[in-house]
């Protein structure tokens, strides 16, 4: 099962939840792959290692998947990137079949789930990801900026509907979710009317996060008790967070 | 042919659905004068300070009316009641004046050991008339 995290709205959360849903996921024993296919190649930072060349390597230098992937935690592999990746996406447009070339690499994997950390923008690599995908994750804030993102991405997706591909579902996650604003209040109400269960559980608006990755530490690693993982206490249940997001996940796993 | 199960679905994920409702309640209170919005944060302090006494337990309902009744008669708050028939049984269980054996059953739970089975006059006899 393949997930795509995406916006095309940059600094909405898709690496740290990308990272974060994928330790989950590893941790709960299944075994998991993340992608970067952003040339920025933050998912290697975020777990404390230097940025490397394995998308590149994997898709221009024809490199079988197991002799690119780097072990970064029990049952988590990573495919890295780093600014060798805007060669990718120049490889990609010259090639035939170019939009299915992740998808088919990807598709002779043996993990459990494979997660994608888009980068924000609509060029081919992106196509490539969206086209890979079986579920898409649309991390936003909750601002018209971000959600307009939420709308472009869900055009893209129809768009590659109408082409023949099927998705089995997305999700819009709100995240740096701030309770106490009537903005956030305004387009909450609105995102929940327009998309009513695809809205997932809120990840809480949390310092922590910020934190980890300059630790090199998954938020489960560094803060496992922190907001953004446990959700806002209400009574005595919790709400939104990474952990409800991460059941969330496991439900589309095993579905 | 299987059975036709209609459904109705929640039309929103049930944690986002408790959250939307807790903002959009705060944000409703947040346009109230300010005497009723004081009374209302007085009113969920307490909620908030009592959560910690409360308790849930399955009782026979026999037992559930008979401190009713009592609680009733002696013009009493039941939850009282039950905090002194409880804190009287963990005394004399420490003191070894209460004897678990003769009630205990294996139990096939795999949370339990035990069960306990009460004769049935035990749990009947707990719901007695108002004295005269």
């Amino acid at each position: 099962m393949i997930f795509a995290f995406a916006n095309q709205k940059g600094g909405v959360g898709k690496t740290t939840t990308a990272v974060t849903l994928a330790d989950g996921l590893a941790r709960m024993k299944k075994r998991t792959l993340l992608v970067d296919l952003d040339p920025q190649g933050h998912l290697a930072l975020s777990f404390g290692l230097e940025k490397s060349p394995g998308l590149y390597r994997l898709v221009c230098l024809d490199e079988p998947l197991s002799s690119v992937v780097v072990p970064v935690r029990p049952n988590l592999d990573l495919v890295a990137g780093d600014k060798q990746t805007e060669k990718v996406k120049r490889q990609i447009t010259l090639a035939d079949f170019r939009e299915t070339i992740l998808s088919d690499i990807l598709a002779s994997s043996a993990y459990d789930a494979v997660l994608l950390d888009l980068a924000p923008s609509l060029d081919v690599l992106h196509i490539n990801g969206l086209i890979a995908a079986d579920w898409v994750v649309i991390p936003t804030r909750l601002d018209a900026l971000a959600v307009d993102g939420v709308k472009e991405i869900l055009t893209t997706m129809a768009e590659i509907g109408r082409n023949g591909h099927s998705y089995r579902g997305y999700s819009i996650l709100p995240t740096f979710f701030d309770r106490t604003t009537r903005e956030t209040l305004l387009q909450f109400e609105e995102l929940t009317r327009v998309f009513g269960a695809s809205v997932w559980p809120p990840v809480p608006q949390d310092t922590r996060v910020r934190e980890t990755a300059a630790y090199g530490q998954t938020l489960w690693e560094y803060s496992p008790r922190s907001t953004s993982i446990e959700g806002f206490k209400d009574g005595r249940q919790r709400l939104g967070g990474y952990r409800q997001v991460l059941a969330r996940v496991l439900e589309v796993l095993d579905a | 042919m299987p059975e036709d199960k209609k459904q109705r679905r929640s039309a929103l994920d049930p944690a986002v659905a408790d959250l939307l409702k807790g903002m959009q309640q705060k944000q409703s209170e947040a346009q109230l004068p300010r005497r009723e919005r004081e009374r209302i944060s007085r009113e969920r302090a307490k909620i908030q300070a009592r959560r910690d006494q409360r308790a849930t337990y399955d009782l026979p309902p026999s037992i559930r009316e008979g401190l009713r009744l009592l609680a009733e008669e002696l013009r009493l708050p039941a939850s009282q009641l039950a905090t002194l028939a409880l804190a009287r049984f963990l005394q004399e269980y420490h003191h070894g004046s209460v004897d678990l054996g003769k009630y205990k059953q294996p139990s096939r739970s795999p949370r339990y050991d035990w069960n306990l089975v009460f004769p049935d006059e035990l749990i009947a006899s707990a719901r007695r008339k108002k004295r005269d």
